[in-house]
């Protein structure tokens, strides 16, 4: 008993006890060319501020083409999970998510091609 | 008990729900070897966002968000390996009891009962294996067998 005390103190004493929290800036550009009929593109992702349930938007870099997103995100994980959509309907259905790695200098971009993975 | 079948039986509740603790519950909030990589958790560190969650439940708990936490994540991720063990196995189903009549009536209680049932399960657990110890068929056993 006196042990497992002993032990619990000293581990909570010792333990680095919460998770460093990181500020980063991820930038997403996403290739739709070749679908039709886009009226919207959007992310729906694992963290804040995306959600499962909602889009966000997208912002147009050419027009039914290439379309982009940069968001701050703060996190201990090393990275989080997405997936595009177009006119709310999910890329990749029935596959596993997309998964950002963070880059170490807090900035992170990341390309990729509507429901392909590389 | 009487014979080693009844002993297997009772441990088994105590095997399962410890493990679901470790390698679940517990490691996603709680660094341990089996945590997954990609939570970026350092050995013994509780996840980013739990003590927030922590301070959400009020009074004492947001006054000392990160202590709770710790204790919590320890509880569930630790407390459930020495379950599973059955090492200890009454000091680790006394702080897995605490975390879940936390989890319980802070948190899972505005969303419903049925919500509150994993908690609920690994409270009954906990309580149970309080009373009873390890039995047969755990690291207890083997000790407390050697002092006699």
């Amino acid at each position: 008993m006196k042990n497992m005390i002993c032990t619990l103190v000293t581990a909570l004493l010792v333990a680095s006890c919460v998770q460093e929290n990181k500020k980063q800036t991820v930038t997403l550009y996403v290739d739709v060319s070749g679908i039709k009929d886009i009226k919207t593109v959007g992310i729906r992702g694992n963290d804040k501020p995306f959600s499962w349930d909602n889009n966000i938007e997208m912002e147009v870099v050419k027009k039914d083409s290439l379309y982009k997103k940069t968001f701050e995100i703060n996190t201990g994980r090393l990275c989080t999970e997405i997936k595009f959509t177009v006119n709310g309907d999910f890329e990749l259905k029935d596959k596993e998510n997309r998964k950002i790695y963070f880059s170490d200098s807090k900035t992170t971009i990341f390309r990729a091609k509507f429901d392909v993975v590389k | 008990m009487p014979h080693w079948a009844q002993d297997l039986l009772l441990a088994l509740p105590r095997i399962v729900c410890g493990f679901l603790l470790t390698s679940s519950f517990g490691a996603d909030k709680f660094g341990l070897p089996w945590s997954n990589p990609d939570n970026g958790l350092g050995l013994f560190e509780v996840a980013f966002w739990f003590p927030n969650d922590v301070a959400g439940y009020g009074g004492i708990f947001a006054i000392a968000p990160v202590f709770f936490a710790w204790m919590g994540a320890f509880a569930e991720a630790v407390g459930g390996l020495l379950l599973l063990l059955g090492f200890q196995t009454r000091i680790a189903s006394f702080l897995i009891v605490c975390t879940m009549l936390v989890a319980i009536i802070l948190q899972q209680w505005q969303q419903g009962m049925w919500m509150m049932l994993p908690a609920m399960g690994f409270l009954w657990v906990g309580i149970f294996y309080m009373i009873l110890g390890s039995g047969r068929f755990g690291v207890d056993y083997l000790f407390t067998k050697k002092n006699k």
